[in-house]
């Protein structure tokens, strides 16, 4: 571990980590005790170290940890204080039961009583404090709710079968099927809403699909029968996220659906690029 | 690194022992994301990092002369305190007394925040930069706590070639850091 004189650079950087067996600590700390070179060195290697520390990734602290540390750092929290009260005063307490107060010690209960003031305002404060955060906390929980009653309230009209879909077009054109799809790549979100579509069969289906960015296979998007005056919807079926479309499309499949679609392809439309 | 910003630490430092609750907080809000993101490396455990963090600064406030002045930086010291309590912890040891017996060398400075981000840039790619099995060694002994012979066990490396590859890994790391 050392040579004739002094231990091994290997051996301090491990020693500086603690990464020694405690006999080679041992003997390590028994040396350096006694060597200014061996200790500068391992200076120079712990200040290695601390460079090898500094390769940890930032992150932010947990809410509330400065105010956690603060609070324990506070006279109110801290039993030190009360253990620095010397312990010779305690006679002195004793006496001035046994004699008159002394002037001093009238003082005493004005003191306290002023001490209690100054925390009282001073809790007075931490609950004003409290009360705007709970303030703030109810707000945001007010806005959230109407923002997901409205949400609802959208996914209610698209999907409520008693709805009046009407898709206008230019006048005199006979009725086509149509077909809308709004998606969401990121989230993996799709709603579609069919009009005019013919009925089909029992044994038939409609299959919508989401046609890949990357020219991989074609998603299925859900199945669907529309109702009797030719609308239909598909709302939020499960698919993958993050996958950007190039297109969609629908087909008519056999009833159980299927995993690849069979042509003719019934609707089509060619995605804009997302506004992601 | 220039030496005012030790003066500054010594100057803190020195408030802190008059119970100068600003001070404290000034050191706090100066190098608790520091001292954190170390516990946290080491950990993996938000919980136990900030536990770990608290106890430190709670340590500085209760007794400030465990940083000596003239032990180098307050930045530098608490970032080696905080991987040696971390790997304390994790190890369920006692503290060892090797975390009072921090020793930088007067040079190394990490006060300032904007000196901080610019030597963890230069030190990640540094380390980037160094052979893989060198990279290991480092990091299994510094941020896992593995002593030589765990870490010998663990990767089927010589002891010897373990300990050549820490020091190369800090050897190489000073001189990148000086180039």
């Amino acid at each position: 571990m050392t040579d004739a004189r002094h231990i091994s650079q290997e051996d301090l950087a491990l020693h500086a980590m603690q990464a020694l067996s405690p006999e080679e600590s041992a003997a390590v700390r028994s040396h350096l005790a006694q060597c200014a070179q061996c200790r500068d060195d391992l200076a120079s290697l712990t200040g290695d170290l601390a460079l090898v520390a500094l390769s940890a990734d930032q992150q932010p602290l947990p809410i509330g940890a400065r105010d956690r540390f603060m609070a324990k750092i506070s006279p109110a929290a801290s039993p030190a204080l009360a253990a620095q009260t010397p312990k010779s005063q305690a006679p002195q307490v004793i006496s001035i039961v046994a004699k008159r107060p002394s002037p001093a010690a009238l003082w005493i209960p004005w003191l306290a009583a002023a001490a209690l003031l100054v925390l009282s305002v001073s809790l007075g404060l931490e609950i004003h404090e409290l009360k705007a955060a709970l303030q703030a906390q109810t707000e945001a929980s007010a806005r959230q709710a109407a923002a997901s009653a409205r949400a609802q309230q959208v996914l209610d009209v698209l999907s409520a079968p008693a709805a009046q879909h009407v898709l206008l077009t230019a006048a005199k054109t006979p009725p086509q099927p149509t077909g809308r799809a709004i998606y969401l790549a990121s989230r993996g979100s799709l709603i579609f809403q069919g009009n005019n579509l013919a009925q089909l069969s029992q044994d038939k289906i409609y299959e919508l699909w989401v046609i890949p960015a990357d020219g991989t296979a074609p998603i299925p998007a859900g199945l669907f029968r529309p109702d009797t005056t030719g609308n239909a919807s598909v709302l939020l079926p499960p698919l993958p996220t993050g996958v950007p479309a190039k297109a969609f499309g629908v087909t008519i499949e056999k009833a159980g659906g299927s995993t690849t679609p069979t042509a003719p392809i019934l609707l089509a439309g060619a995605a804009p690029t997302s506004g992601e | 690194m220039n030496a005012a910003a030790p003066n500054a630490d010594g100057l803190l430092i020195g408030r802190v022992r008059a119970k100068d609750h600003r001070a404290m907080a000034e050191i706090f809000d100066q190098y608790a994301t520091m001292v954190y993101a170390v516990a946290l490396r080491v950990l993996k455990d938000p919980a136990q990092a900030e536990d770990v963090m608290q106890e430190i600064f709670l340590q500085v406030w209760n007794n400030p002369d465990r940083f000596a002045q003239g032990r180098g930086s307050l930045g530098a010291w608490l970032a080696v305190v905080a991987r040696n309590r971390s790997i304390d912890f994790l190890r369920q040891r006692r503290p060892t007394e090797s975390c009072d017996e921090v020793v930088l060398p007067a040079a190394t400075n990490l006060a300032s925040e904007v000196e901080r981000n610019s030597m963890m840039a230069k030190v990640r790619g540094v380390l980037k930069n160094l052979p893989q099995e060198q990279q290991k060694s480092l990091e299994l002994a510094f941020f896992e706590g593995l002593t030589h012979s765990e870490i010998a066990a663990r990767t089927g490396d010589p002891l010897g070639t373990v300990k050549t590859r820490i020091r190369s890994a800090l050897a190489s790391l000073r001189k990148g850091i000086e180039a």
